[in-house]
């Protein structure tokens, strides 16, 4: 029973369930506790559906009467298990490795076309028109870039705002939780995954990033530097999906975006997802399992 | 006694204006700046080199070094990734301050803002 019990749950956690919740708008309200929510959601799944197949194999030969079929069925279920392990650790050796890589290759470029600001020492600034803000997190040397048609198309209170809101993805790093849920969409396979975590996990770091903010310069100026670099064109004519400005926006508009009730709830629910399965289901299992290898 | 990094900079601007391959003297020449040693210059054309920036060639006894792309290449390979739109399963190496948005987005953002603004200016 505890095997079906576990894939199920993993694999409901896997797709239905972050499909429902993606639907729902109230973690973006609490946009920390939102971000542990998905976590603990994408985690739980991973260890649900290796427990499955951990306990479906020792099952499979905990039977007095063992069988080849039982022993063959016994290894390709562990194997899968295994493999849900093996893919994980795998995705997330070549997203680190990858991003390392890109921003190495960022910084090196930043650092020979952009010219150093002696106020903040981090602080890299284009010569280019096109309206370009963003920051290359990393331990030790980030980097905040922004272009001179930033710097002209904003005020001084809207640039600070800007660069605070930069600041704080750097000193939060907020690469470690998007990192995370790279990993994680990675590690699922196609057919077993939704893109919701990863792309609500974008819309929360921002969030963040511009609590920091409005506390630094204001509601105001942060709203302002939003619409104008949102509305820039970009050269390249592509647009980006405009969830996260909106989102942004609504969060701006409330003067007081503290939402105690969401922030406990979500927290509870993190709580729940993580450790129920295990305590219901794989401690009396593994008790149980204990019990027939000692009594052998 | 200007930092490594400004040096570097320095130096591979010195690199993008020439129109042919440098030794280190030519380089340390174009610099202008008497405090500079040569090996000073030596050292940052090989950090430059372990960073992919820089190729050398071997002339004769010496070398000559080139930029390993030009000026207008490395502003678009930069511009390129800064403007990236895809999403999905890119790694997060960059986190922007807002990506582009269409009219219409654009229109309904404006009028969040005027909301904002009236609040805050009560």
């Amino acid at each position: 029973m505890t095997p079906v019990l576990l894939g199920l749950i993993g694999l409901a956690l896997a797709l239905p369930v972050p499909a429902l919740l993606a639907r729902i708008a109230w973690p973006l309200l609490v946009p920390r506790a939102g971000i542990v929510l998905w976590q603990s959601f994408a985690l739980a799944a991973v260890l649900a559906i290796s427990g499955a197949a951990l306990s479906t194999a020792l099952w499979l030969v905990t039977d007095d009467r063992l069988t080849w079929w039982r022993i063959a069925l016994h290894l390709v279920i562990l194997g899968i298990g295994v493999l849900v392990w093996a893919r994980f650790w795998w995705a997330a050796w070549t997203v680190w490795r990858e991003t390392q890589a890109r921003r190495r290759r960022q910084r090196h470029l930043v650092d020979l076309l952009g010219e150093a600001d002696g106020m903040a020492p981090a602080l890299r600034i284009l010569q280019e028109q096109t309206p370009i803000a963003y920051c290359v997190p990393g331990m030790g040397s980030p980097r905040i870039v922004v272009s001179q048609g930033t710097i002209s198309a904003l005020s001084a209170t809207e640039y600070a705002a800007v660069l605070e809101h930069e600041r704080a993805h750097v000193r939060r790093r907020h690469d470690l939780v998007l990192e995370a849920f790279t990993v994680l969409h990675r590690a699922f396979p196609r057919f077993l995954r939704t893109d919701a975590p990863l792309v609500q996990s974008k819309i929360m770091v921002e969030l963040l990033a511009d609590d920091a903010a409005r506390k630094a310069v204001g509601d105001a100026p942060v709203a302002r530097a939003l619409v104008t670099l949102a509305g820039a064109p970009t050269p390249a004519g592509a647009l980006g999906s405009g969830g996260a400005a909106r989102a942004r926006m609504a969060r701006l508009q409330d003067p007081d975006p503290r939402n105690a009730l969401a922030s406990t709830t979500a927290y509870a629910i993190s709580a729940i997802v993580l450790v129920a399965p295990t305590v219901l289901l794989a401690v009396p299992w593994m008790l149980h399992a204990l019990d027939t290898l000692t009594q052998r | 006694m200007p930092r490594l990094g400004e040096l570097e900079r320095s130096v591979m601007n010195v690199l993008w204006d020439a129109s042919e391959p440098l030794t280190v003297r030519e380089v340390l020449d174009s610099l202008d700046d008497r405090a500079l040693a040569y090996t000073t210059v030596m050292t940052v054309l090989d950090r430059l080199g372990a960073k992919e920036m820089v190729v050398r060639e071997r002339d004769g006894r010496a070398f000559r070094y080139a930029p390993a792309l030009a000026r207008d290449a490395a502003t678009s390979e930069l511009l390129h990734a800064a403007l990236d739109q895809a999403g999905g399963d890119r790694t997060a190496a960059l986190v922007h301050f807002a990506r582009s948005v269409d009219p219409a987005e654009a229109q309904a953002l404006r009028a969040a803002l005027d909301e904002i603004e009236s609040r805050t200016s009560e």
